[in-house]
């Protein structure tokens, strides 16, 4: 019984290609557990397997008093840079278009409870996270999804990542025409393709069919596909309109329109054609600047167009691009029950409740689509098994994650709608509200993540409970607004494209470090995550839940018939709303609120690593504190110049505001600086950024490089786009002065 | 017979008159105290959002312990999940030993004494291990039958001679699950005291 492993069980279950891809993960592994392996090289070959890393495997832990090593055995011992091998780690699974069957749903479930902490979390991105996996349990956790068509490749890494698609494709109500078929083509074709393994950085595509509706939100990824028809000789044509170079992260891009139209049997080309020219020309030394948005917007979208045009002529043919087009005709989703309709008859308030937030009713007459509202994405192994035995009783394999971290049931007769939902309440799956205010998005955050300042989780969950317990008096206006958090300003938690945004920060007060989250408004989701919000300000994490409130009471208060939040926004300006949130920005000292100084769901004092050093007791504030506040109200009237459409002096104040952050921290060391902006910028550069005392653990020089390349590269003739970037630019740079400031230390005081 | 991967062990709270939400504190200072012997313990994680499920976890390198909700059954639940031992007999003398190790820290803790209760006439055995240890559908499995004796033999001379151990009827797909029923509710102290005699 001993001798036979789960390779063996599973032989004939696993397509040779993906056995044989495990097998060599983990050989990779013995080689690296033997030394033979550098582990630049191995820590690169597990992310191309999802296996991802995780808070603390560096064997460091902050418990709210001091950093502590935790105790790994065998600490020489590591599976990449600062990552012990012992710690556990994430592990990231790939479900392209979010398309699951039910026998995927039942092995999903058991890998959990064998290899995780029995819990699964959906992404932002359509994926499954597992948590506080041990690196020796992968690769059977592998072979156990490859047993049923799941692979783990390319889930994490440099590399082409998941393909997301729009949940409702195929049964959406305003859509073009069903994409699913072209992004399994697509991921099909990409994984492991020789032309996506030389990227600087990760490739993240998606497929939308409808423009208005947030569908698969192209306008934010690296390349996005908006289905169109077109006539070609008087006949209608498939094809899409292509997005490239967009993305969120630190600094968020809009996609620029790389094709208008491509026909069907072009779009694998020319996105082989796109790779090559990423591979070849994309940033490969500094990673901060290596995803493909920074190439596009480097070349300009025509002289990136045109490069792609050049490759396209030179790619040898491959018959793949065109085969699958064969088998779309016979492309189709079985409903497992035929049309049925609920008839009138009278159901529960919470059942019509449900029914009003979490039904779709699809284009397919007597079918919907249900959405099983996943608390913060997550779902137990038990769920996860109970709810594969609903969708074999009703919808069959017709199942798919979102984006919303939410999981969606597809082509459900209308009849089963009560049935189904008393089955999804027995299992604690049948929470209403789906796609509303309550439904808020976060990424792991502090929870998990390596990169969280702030613990978004915490947030997310805080806010989901005091909303829903007033969720029935909720005004109208504000039932369906966004709520999406990230824990850093990376944007997993895709704050930029929500009413309200959130992303994790840290200011400090006195001799301690304070959780905050800056606030992001007016961001849009529909129209494929149409355009991004701005920060307003920030405020203290335990403010947020007041925050949320204010926002939402005065839009309610003051909005025309009509009028979206994005366009109250837009309305009142960002001045105005940074004076709704002003009055929570203030900072009280620990001794008044110590609670402010710890986070959601966290007990321990708030730290990003060590507690800040004590420089002296007493009602006093750092000459940083105080000269680093112009700089963050300079960066602010720059995005209302911006408002005001002067991107010239909205350009003119972010750089400014560097400029005084700047200052503010090198006087820190050297109080007669001056104001030349060449002397600031000089002093910053030798004693902060060449020194890399700057430098952020993970985004390295990135944020101190923003100064030094506006203050040499000044643009003579910014516009829009231009400003709104270096403002976020700006932004992050300003948050990068405060960290360094609370990692090196001021020691200037000045009373007050 | 072989240490399955995983092994776990649940002890019912006869009463709970506190939030699930306290538990995260004190898990924190148990690691900061570092107050278990012979374990790493990493984090702690909050899903008390779920229902039913997993409220919170004080995760460990080589075990958890969970406040779990599952089944509307309030528990202790300690998850063996590595370094157990070389058999089915010295994983459970761990997993039981180090599980009600978790008991007494819990009723004794200073933030939570006097606040719960855990039972001792019954518990749940879980052997998260499908590979050797399969849940097969009709009940009848060899290896189920055999973890089964071996279970009866270990935990009699622990719980007492009127202890049983009954095979949970549960899906295929979920681990195999085993009950422990002991009406002498042996104290807590006892137990710790006779693990030796464990395998």
């Amino acid at each position: 019984m001993s001798n036979i492993g789960w390779k063996d069980v599973l032989a004939d279950e696993m397509s040779d290609d993906l056995a044989h891809e495990i097998d060599i993960f983990e050989g990779q592994m013995e080689l690296m557990g033997q030394g033979k392996l550098d582990e630049k090289v191995f820590a690169e070959t597990r992310l191309r397997r999802g296996v991802y890393g995780q808070r603390y495997d560096n064997g460091q832990r902050h418990d709210g008093f001091e950093s502590r090593e935790l105790d790994f055995e065998e600490k020489e011992r590591i599976k990449g840079p600062d990552t012990l091998w012992h710690a556990p780690g994430m592990q990231r699974i790939k479900v392209p278009g979010g398309g699951l069957t039910a026998d995927q749903l039942d092995v999903l479930a058991q890998v959990a409870d064998e290899y995780s902490d029995g819990i699964l979390h959906v992404t932002t991105r359509q994926d499954f996270q597992l948590h506080f996996v041990h690196i020796e349990d992968t690769p059977d956790m592998m072979r156990r999804l490859a047993s049923v068509g799941i692979t783990t490749r390319e889930a994490c890494g440099n590399s082409v990542r998941n393909v997301t698609c729009c949940h409702l494709a195929g049964v959406c109500q305003t859509e073009v025409f069903d994409a699913t078929p072209y992004s399994e083509a697509y991921a099909q074709f990409l994984l492991g393709h020789d032309d996506v393994q030389d990227f600087g950085r990760k490739f993240k595509p998606a497929f939308s069919g409808c423009e208005a509706e947030a569908c698969g939100l192209v306008m934010m990824h690296d390349m996005g596909y908006l289905a169109q028809i077109r006539e070609v000789d008087g006949k209608p044509k498939r094809g899409f309109k292509v997005f490239v170079g967009g993305g969120l992260g630190t600094v968020p891009h809009q996609a620029k329109v790389l094709s208008e139209f491509t026909p069907e049997e072009e779009i694998l080309p020319q996105t082989q054609a796109v790779a090559r020219v990423f591979a070849r020309l994309g940033e490969k030394r500094n990673r901060n600047r290596a995803r493909i948005k920074f190439l596009v917007a480097k070349l300009g979208i025509e002289e990136f167009r045109r490069l792609v045009d050049e490759e396209r002529k030179t790619l040898p043919h491959d018959d793949r691009w065109t085969a699958y087009l064969d088998t779309l005709p016979h492309y189709e989703e079985k409903p497992t029950r035929p049309p049925t309709f609920l008839n009138g008859q009278v159901h529960s308030s919470e059942f019509n409740q449900w029914l009003e937030t979490n039904v779709y009713a699809q284009r397919q007459e007597g079918y919907s689509v249900v959405t099983v509202n996943l608390p913060l994405g997550d779902l137990t192994s038990q769920q996860t098994w109970e709810l594969a035995d609903i969708a074999r009783k009703y919808v069959g394999d017709n199942v798919r994650t979102t984006v919303e971290q939410n999981i969606v049931l597809r082509w459900v007769s209308d009849s089963d709608l009560p049935s189904l939902y008393e089955e999804l309440k027995a299992i604690g799956l049948g929470d209403p509200g789906a796609g509303t205010i309550v439904d808020i998005t976060a990424c792991p955050g502090t929870d998990t993540c390596k990169l969280g300042i702030a613990s978004s989780r915490g947030l997310a969950g805080e806010l989901r409970t005091r909303l829903t317990v007033k969720s029935a008096s909720l005004p109208d206006a504000i039932k369906d607004l966004k709520i999406k958090i990230s824990g850093c300003f990376n944007s997993c938690g895709q704050h930029h494209v929500s009413d309200i945004g959130f992303f994790g920060n840290s200011r400090r007060s006195g001799n301690f470090k304070m959780p905050h989250f800056q606030v992001i408004l007016g961001g849009k989701w529909r129209d494929n995550a149409g355009s991004y919000g701005l920060a307003v300000g920030a405020v203290p994490s335990k403010t947020v839940p007041e925050v949320v409130d204010t926002i939402t009471s005065r839009y309610v208060e003051e909005r025309t018939k009509g009028e979206t939040f994005q366009e109250w926004i837009g309305r009142i300006g960002k001045k105005e709303a940074r004076n709704i949130i002003q009055p929570y920005m203030q900072l009280p000292a620990f001794e008044q609120q110590p609670e402010f100084f710890s986070d959601w769901g966290d007990p321990r004092v708030f730290s990003l690593g060590d507690i800040g050093i004590g420089e002296c007791a007493g009602e006093v504030v750092s000459l940083f504190s105080m000269e680093i506040s112009p700089a963050e109200s300079e960066a602010f009237e720059a995005q209302i110049a911006l408002d005001e459409n002067d991107p010239a002096r909205a350009d003119d104040l972010a750089y400014s505001s560097m400029l005084k952050a700047a200052r503010a921290l090198v006087r820190t060391q050297f109080l007669d600086v001056g104001d030349s902006p060449d002397r600031i910028v000089q002093e910053f550069k030798s004693r902060f950024f060449d020194t890399e005392l700057f430098f952020d653990q993970y985004a390295k020089g990135k944020f101190g490089q923003y100064l030094l390349d506006r203050h040499s590269n000044p643009n003579p003739n910014p516009d829009n786009d231009s400003a709104h970037r270096l403002i976020e630019e700006a932004l992050l740079f300003i948050e990068a002065t405060h960290a360094c400031e609370s990692r090196v230390g001021g020691n200037v005081l000045v009373e007050i | 017979m072989i240490a399955p991967h995983r092994l776990s062990v649940k002890f019912f709270f006869e009463e709970l008159s506190i939030d699930v939400e306290s538990f995260i504190p004190v898990f924190h200072r148990w690691i900061r105290e570092n107050v278990v012997p012979n374990e790493l313990l990493l984090d702690v994680a909050d899903y008390k959002h779920i229902v039913d499920g997993p409220a919170i976890l004080l995760v460990g390198l080589e075990a958890d312990y969970v406040v779990d909700l599952t089944d509307a059954k309030p528990g202790l639940l300690y998850v063996r999940k590595r370094d157990a031992g070389s058999d089915l007999s010295d994983a459970l003398g761990t997993t039981l030993s180090q599980a009600l190790n978790g008991v007494k820290l819990t009723e004794t803790d200073v933030e939570l004494k006097g606040k719960l209760k855990l039972r001792t006439d019954a518990a749940m055995i879980v052997l998260l291990d499908r590979l050797n240890y399969p849940n097969s559908a009709n009940g009848d499995g060899a290896a189920a039958t055999a973890a089964q004796t071996q279970l009866s033999d270990d935990l009699a001379p622990l719980f007492g001679d009127d202890a049983t151990v009954t095979r949970v009827d549960n899906d295929a797909r979920e681990p195999l699950t085993f009950e422990l029923h002991a009406p002498s509710a042996p104290d807590v102290d006892a137990l710790l005291g006779q693990l030796g005699s464990v395998g």
